[in-house]
Formats: structure tokens, sequence, C-alpha cells
């Protein structure tokens, strides 16, 4: 059990008398492709919300490479390498591609800034924070782009974008919410690639309802219901777990 | 008379000023929750019903009061709905900040026909015979009006209430504040709803203003004097929140009524305290909910924008030429005897610096103040008191200004910067609204007089120029001390700008833009959201109190009005006009503003008028600001799609944002 980088212990959310994650225990290892799925009002999005800091948990703690972050707001989070994609794409939209991956590079810069440089030096006048952004502009495939503004983008190049902009955080692990919804399935299978293709080097937890994207990329998949975990292991395992069938699958698959 | 009648009478006196209150916050209330509309107008409203029902009661002698209760909330509702439809209705989508911009234009142009057809001086309104004697209840007398008063709002507060919610219109009225796309999918019209609303809430506004203006009197200042009070109930009671306006209308009508006896020094100051304590303590008010807490947004904030048919090296000739001419405007006024010019551009370059630094706030952190002008009043305060008591080095005064300044800012941003939207314009307003009252109160900074006859030294321990005894003979002219007054304000603005522009450039100012455009993704991309706006308010507020010792300095004086509210919306005004979110466009704005106020106040009476008509057209058709002009221009079809997309691709990255 070393080797996890991100842990929760009893990790509950009530809304009032509304219990809407219940004692829930996660461990996610270093590298692993997991899976958090459930069906709608099982808990994904509050367990989402808790991991990243925009809730704070009634109960319970959340663990992210030995350190309890649980009171931390979302950018100490970030900082400590546990990133996150939007749903919607949500990036700087009246900014170029550049300044776009640039900020994010300048945020996860590890020295940081002194005031002098902080406050007036030119932005882009370090060289650190230059190579990382041609980086990870290069991986992403959006090299060319740079000064276009991210606004006129098409979308698929947003969805890139946005991949771009985690991945230039430096994080060690990234969750993902529902990163396809809405997508066509020709569109949905390019963002998976995207993401297989750029941050395949991480840790990934996705939180997801599409069971059959979900079968096909994870390693682990933890199934919530009613905000309590109800199976967790291997895609096989878990497609094969009747009250999973039960709840989930709701006979449809018998 | 006992104490406890004292007591009961003082307990009457406070309702009375209450239910006028009352009914002055639920109509605002109901318009902010319904429609998001901040109604600065409402205090005009207010005014108007007071002089219309002044006007019908007159000829019409005895039973002519009766017949003003009637028509004349009538004709303000007519106005309101005209209002409504004319230019409100207009901006629904916008952000909040373009109604507070578009109502203050209003307030201009309600108060100036005001006094042109009424006059500048207060009028007595005088209640009917009937009501004007005393009864003796709860052993003591009291006028009869006084309990009308009471009676009389209770029943239209009830009946407002059942209205709201035991009618049809009432209940889309609240859907409509829930979720007005809603109400829209369920095929009902919102829009005439909407105009309703505007001219319902219009027309409370008039009773009270009636009820008040014969209470006491009519004059033209009723309607700002009462706005604000009117604001912090709302605010107090929960935006949008019917219960919380009744409830925070007596209340505060109670505790004004209750320091004016017995903590005269607490009068005027106690309001704006209790408002900042419940806003800090349970940001949405007593009663409110979700509304406008500033979560939603319908709109974002509209910035200027570069490029179009100037590209960015035109752009920086012109500022070059524009800080030419400033530098040689002396020469000429001195050669051709027009000193006048160099008084006005003194002005001018105080109120561009002043917008300046609302800008980095408000253009670049997204954070609407509207009490900014509590840093360039207090700047002024501090740097006269620093000639005064400490120094007279003018360097000194401006240093002791932008620390002070600054400090406040860091208090007044750790306190309020966490509330967003609506309820951080409505904290800085109360901040600002607590110092212009407590001025009044010490002697040290001169009360209502404010302080004057300063001298200022231009140097340091004795070494530097006295302006009074500076002359230098030069050829035709003569350089003196009201020379080197305007060249180191001309320094000092031009300084200040492009420290500005720098710290836009560096990592901060980048990381400013970046809040601006997603707050959310900003904050997950590992930024402290909060940490940056407080700074930026620091800035801000260090650079405003700069302006503010600048203007003190140059005139030798400070006075209250330094302090007041309109100040506040006056910048904000120029900010816009320019074009938030550049740094030269507040300043041009500023130099618009104040040129076209002294021109057309030196011409004609209503000058304010034409300024608020002006003003109300800009917030409608040109948003983005006068600096935004070539890129509209330049989107008109006659230019063809290569310019457009050069102004898109190239212009704004380095342009738009400096």
């Amino acid at each position: 059990m070393t080797d996890s980088i991100l842990t929760t212990q009893n990790l509950t959310k009530e809304f009032g008398k509304l219990v809407a994650v219940d004692d829930v225990n996660l461990d996610i290892k270093r590298g692993e492709f997991r899976s958090l799925i459930g069906p709608n009002g099982a808990g994904k999005t509050t367990t989402f919300n808790l991991l990243t800091g925009a809730l704070r948990p009634t109960r319970g703690t959340v663990t992210f490479n030995g350190e309890d972050v649980s009171s931390l707001p979302p950018h100490q989070r970030v900082r400590r390498g546990l990133g996150r994609s939007f749903q919607i794409t949500n990036v700087f939209s009246g900014l170029t591609v550049r300044e776009n991956v640039r900020l994010a590079a300048q945020a996860a810069r590890h020295e940081g800034f002194t005031p002098v440089e902080e406050y007036l030096e030119q932005k882009d006048s370090f060289d650190d924070v230059n190579e990382h952004t041609d980086r990870v502009l290069e991986r992403s495939g959006l090299l060319g782009r740079g000064e276009e503004l991210a606004d006129v983008l098409a979308y698929g190049d947003k969805r890139r974008l946005e991949i771009a902009i985690v991945l230039a955080t430096d994080p060690e692990m990234v969750l993902l919410d529902e990163p396809t919804a809405g997508m066509s399935a020709e569109e949905t299978r390019a963002t998976m690639d995207l993401i297989d293709e750029v941050l395949s080097d991480r840790t990934l937890l996705l939180i997801e309802h599409d069971i059959d994207l979900v079968m096909r990329v994870s390693d682990r998949i933890t199934v919530l219901h009613r905000g309590e975990i109800l199976s967790e292991g291997s895609p096989e395992e878990v497609s094969e777990d009747p009250e999973v069938r039960e709840a989930y699958f709701g006979g449809v698959e018998a | 008379m006992s104490v406890a009648s004292a007591v009961a009478e003082q307990v009457l006196n406070g309702l009375v000023v209450g239910m006028v209150y009352v009914l002055l916050a639920a109509g605002l209330s109901i318009i902010f929750g319904v429609m998001d509309v901040i109604n600065f107008a409402h205090g005009e409203l207010f005014a108007l019903g007071a002089y219309f029902a002044f006007a019908i009661a007159g000829p019409l002698g005895g039973a002519g009061f009766w017949v003003a209760l009637v028509v004349a909330p009538l004709l303000v509702g007519v106005v309101g709905m005209g209002i409504e439809r004319l230019t409100v209705k207009r901006l629904y989508g916008r952000d909040p900040l373009y109604h507070i911009l578009l109502t203050f234009g209003l307030v201009l142009i309600i108060n100036d026909l005001i006094t042109s057809v009424w006059g500048k001086s207060a009028q007595p309104f005088p209640i009917p015979a009937v009501l004007d004697q005393p009864v003796a209840l709860f052993g003591f007398n009291y006028s009869l009006y006084n309990y009308g008063i009471i009676i009389f709002g209770s029943v239209l507060a009830i009946a407002t209430w059942l209205l709201l919610n035991r009618t049809r219109f009432g209940m889309i009225i609240r859907a409509g504040s829930e979720d007005r796309e809603m109400v829209r999918n369920l095929g009902i019209n919102i829009d005439r709803y909407y105009t309703l609303t505007f001219g319902f809430g219009a027309a409370l506004a008039g009773v009270a203003g009636i009820v008040l203006g014969a209470y006491q009197n009519v004059s033209p200042t009723m309607g700002s004097s009462v706005i604000i009070p009117a604001f912090v109930i709302v605010v107090l009671g929960g935006l949008g929140s019917f219960r919380g306006a009744v409830v925070g209308g007596l209340f505060v009508g109670l505790v004004q009524t209750f320091a004016r006896t017995y903590a005269p020094f607490l009068e005027g100051l106690i309001v704006f305290l209790l408002m900042i304590v419940v806003l800090v303590v349970r940001p949405k008010g007593l009663f409110g909910t979700n509304i406008g807490a500033g979560e939603h947004h319908d709109g974002a904030l509209l910035h200027g924008a570069g490029g179009g048919v100037l590209s960015s090296a035109t752009r920086a000739k012109i500022g070059y030429a524009a800080v030419g001419v400033l530098v040689v405007v002396p020469f000429f006024a001195e050669l051709t005897g027009v000193t006048y010019s160099v008084t006005l551009l003194e002005d001018i370059l105080i109120w561009a610096l002043f917008a300046l630094s609302l800008d980095l706030v408000l253009g670049y952190a997204g954070l609407v103040s509207l009490g900014h002008t509590l840093f360039y009043g207090v700047g002024a305060y501090a740097s006269v008191l620093t000639l005064l008591h400490f120094s007279p080095s003018v360097f000194v005064a401006l240093l002791v200004a932008v620390v002070v300044c600054a400090a406040i800012a860091w208090s007044v941003g750790y306190l309020s910067i966490r509330v967003s939207g609506v309820f951080f314009a409505m904290i800085t307003l109360a901040f600002a609204e607590l110092f212009y009252n407590a001025v009044f109160k010490f002697d040290f900074t001169g009360g209502s007089d404010g302080l004057f006859g300063v001298d200022v030294f231009y140097g340091l321990a004795g070494i530097g120029i006295d302006p009074r005894e500076f002359e230098i003979p030069l050829g035709i002219m003569t350089i003196d001390g009201g020379i080197v007054q305007y060249y180191f304000l001309l320094v000092v603005v031009v300084g200040s700008y492009l420290l500005a522009r720098r710290l836009i450039r560096a990592p901060f100012g980048s990381v400013l833009q970046a809040i601006r455009e997603s707050e959310e993704r900003a904050s997950f991309v590992g930024y402290d959201v909060t940490a940056y706006k407080r700074r930026a308010f620091v800035v801000s507020g260090g650079l405003a109190g700069l302006a503010g010792g600048l203007f003190a300095a140059n005139n030798g004086y400070v006075a209250p009005s330094f302090l007041h509210w309109v100040n506040s919306g006056e910048v904000i005004v120029m900010t816009v006009l320019g074009g938030m979110g550049t740094l030269y466009g507040p300043m041009i704005g500023a130099g618009v503003f104040v040129a076209a106020e002294d021109i057309l106040s030196s011409y004609i009476d209503q000058w304010q008028l034409v300024i608020g008509v002006l003003f109300v057209l800009f917030v409608i058709f040109v948003p983005r600001g006068l600096v935004s002009l070539p890129q509209t221009i330049a989107e008109q079809p006659l230019f063809d799609s290569v310019v457009r997309d050069r102004a898109k691709v190239n212009d704004p990255e380095v342009e738009r944002h400096d």
C-alpha cells in the first residue's frame, strides 16, 4: 500500500438531510487509470468536487501524496500536483493559445517568483516558463497555433487546449470530469485518444457514466450507488458483479 | 415627559422614517430581485413623486393632497415604465455594472429636470389640515400625520405582500426572479411583466417621496439623500427579499432615530457599520437567498478592444504625441494668457490617474468598486494632514497618502473580496459612506468645512522648490510656481501610467487577465484568485490615494465632498466611457468627461442633463468605450475581412491589455 497517490478515508458529504457521498474509501495507485462510475445521483460529481476542493467534506479526509489535503482550497491542491480538466471547455478565451498555456506553466513554476520578477519583469522573459510552454504546446499538437485567440479555435482544438492547460500545470494526477459529455462517438474517440496520447504517464481518475467507454480505458473501476461504493475491481470483475448488474445495468443487460 | 414616553416617541419617529424606507426599499428590492437591475435612479423617482404631488396639490387646495397621493405615484409609475422600455430593457443580459452606469446617467437627467422645473431650493409642502394636529395617545401628544404614515405604510406594505404572494402577477414575478428562462419557456411574456414591475417599484418610490416630502419638505437633493440608506436596507435585508426590505427598512429607521438622540456621534455611521458587519458575517443579507449573490452573471463585463483601424504602433505614436502636447501646453498658455487651460489639464490629469487606478480593479480584476472615492478622499485628507502637521514636502505628503490608502485597501479587501459581484460593490460603497460621514464628526479633519490653507514645498529637507517664491524669467515669459506644479503632476501621472503598464505586462498582470477571463479556471490552474484580487485592490487604492493627494496638494485644501459617492460614480463613468480593461482608455475617458463637463457647464445651465443623456446613449450603444471605436469601425461591412482578421489575430495580446 506504499504506492498510493490518492486515498480517501470515510469521505462523507451531507447536504442537509441528503447524504450525497457516504463513507467512501478510495485508494488510487500511482500510474493507475481509475474510473468512477455510477447512475445519475450516485454522488460522482460531489465526490469529484470533494477531491478538487470545490467542496469541503462533512466528515472524512482526502490524502494526496501522503498529505491530508481535506481543508486545502483548490489552487493549493493544484500546486501539489492534483490537476483537473473541465467538463465544458473552460479556457481563457480572450487570450492567445500560447498565453493560455503559459499562464498554467507560470503557475507551475517550482521556484516561484521574487517580488521584482512578479510585479516588474516582462511576463515572457522567463526562459524556463517559455520552454515549458513550448514543450506542452508541442506535445498537445498546438505548436503552430500559439498566436491564435483561444476564442476562435474549432471545438476539437479547444479540447486540445483544455488538456494542454492541465498538462502545463505539471500534475502528477489528473481528475477528468466526464470529458466526453455531449460528444458524438467520433469526438469521444478523438478525445480519449488525446488523453491517452498526452496524459498517459499520469495517474488519472475519470468520472463518467458512459459504461462502454469506461470498460475500454480503465485499469480499475469504482462503482458508486447512492453515495456508497457498490463495487470495485478490474473492468471484468465489475461487469460480472451481480450487484452492479442489478443496480446499474438495471436489467437492461440481463 | 417620562423616560418611557420619550422612548415611545422615538420609537414612533423611527417607525415613521422606517415606513418611508420600507416603501422605497421594497421597490428597489423587487426591481433587483426580478430583473437584476441595481436602480440608482430610484432616489430620483422618489423625489419625482414628491414634486409631482407638490405640483398637483398646490393649485387644488384642500383636497389636493388626497388627489396627489393617488395621481402622483401613478405618474411616477408611468415614468418608470417609460424608463424601462426605452433604456433598461436594452441592457438585460449584461453585467449588473451596466445597470449601475445607466441609472447613474438617469440620476443626472431626472435631477437636472427637477431643478430646472422647480428650482434648486427646498420648498414647503403642507400636509392636509385634517392630519395636521396632535393626538394624545399613550400619554403624550403626537402628530396625527405621523400616525397616518405608519398606518398607511403598513397597509401598503401588506397590500404589496399580498400582491406578490396571492396574485398571478406576483407569482409570475417571483417565478421570474428564480428562473427567468423557465418562465419564458412556459409561454409567458416576461418582458411585459418587467415593464410593469419597474413601474410598480417606481410608483412605490413615488408614494414614499410624497409621504416624506409632506413630513419634511421637497428639495432636489431628497433623492440623493435617501438612495444610499435605501441600498443599505436592501443589502441588509437581502437583495430581492421583500421581507428583508420591510424588516431592514423599519430597523434602519429605528436605529437612525435612536442614534440621533442617544448617540449622536454614531449617527450616519452606525447604519454603514451594521451593513459591513452583516455582509461580512452573512454575505447574502439577513433574509437573502441565492438571488444576485453574484454567482450567476448573465453577461460579462465588456472591455475596450484595441486593434481595428488603428494598429498598436499608431496608438503608441498617438500616446507620445499626447504627452508631447501636454508638455508644451503651459508655454502656449503663458504666451496667449489662457492659463485657464492649464488648470483644466491639471484636473484632467488627476482624474485620469484616478480612473486608471479604478480600472486596475474594474477592468483587470473584474471587481466593481462602487466606493473608490474612499481612497481618493482619504488620500487627500492624509496628504493635507501631513502637510499641516508633519512636513511641508509634497513628496512626503504623497507618500503618506499612498501608504495609508494601500493599507486601507488591504483591510477593506481582506474583509470584502470574498463576497462577490453586487455585494462587493455594495460593501465598498458602505465603506466609502462610512468615511464620508466620519470626517464630519472629527475636529482633526475639520468637520464639514474640511481643511484649508495648505502650502507645499517641492523638495525634501529644505532642498527644493518653493512654488510661491519660484520665478525664472525666460525671454518673453516667466517660469513660475504654477508651472512647476503642472510639470510635477504630469511626471507623476505619466510615471504612474508606466508603472501600471509594467505591472500589467508582468506575471502579476497576466494572472489578473486570466482571472478576468475565467476565475474558476485561474484557480484550477493554481492561482490564489482572492489573493491576486486583493493585491490589485491594494495597488489600485494606493494610486487612487495618490490622485486624491495630488488634487489636495495642488489646490491647498480638502473637504468632505472628496468622499462623496458621486465621485465614485463619475470615475466609473469615465472608465467605461474610455474603455475599461485598457490602461489608456480610462485616461482618455477622464479627459473627455472633465473637458465636456467644464465646457458644457460654462455655456448651458442644463449641462448635467446633456451629460446624462450622452452617457445613457453611450452605455447602450458603445459599451466598450471610446478606445473601441476604431475596432467598431473596422467591423463595419465596409471593411473587408482581411482587416477584421488582422485586428483579431495580431493585436489583442499586445494592445488590448495595456
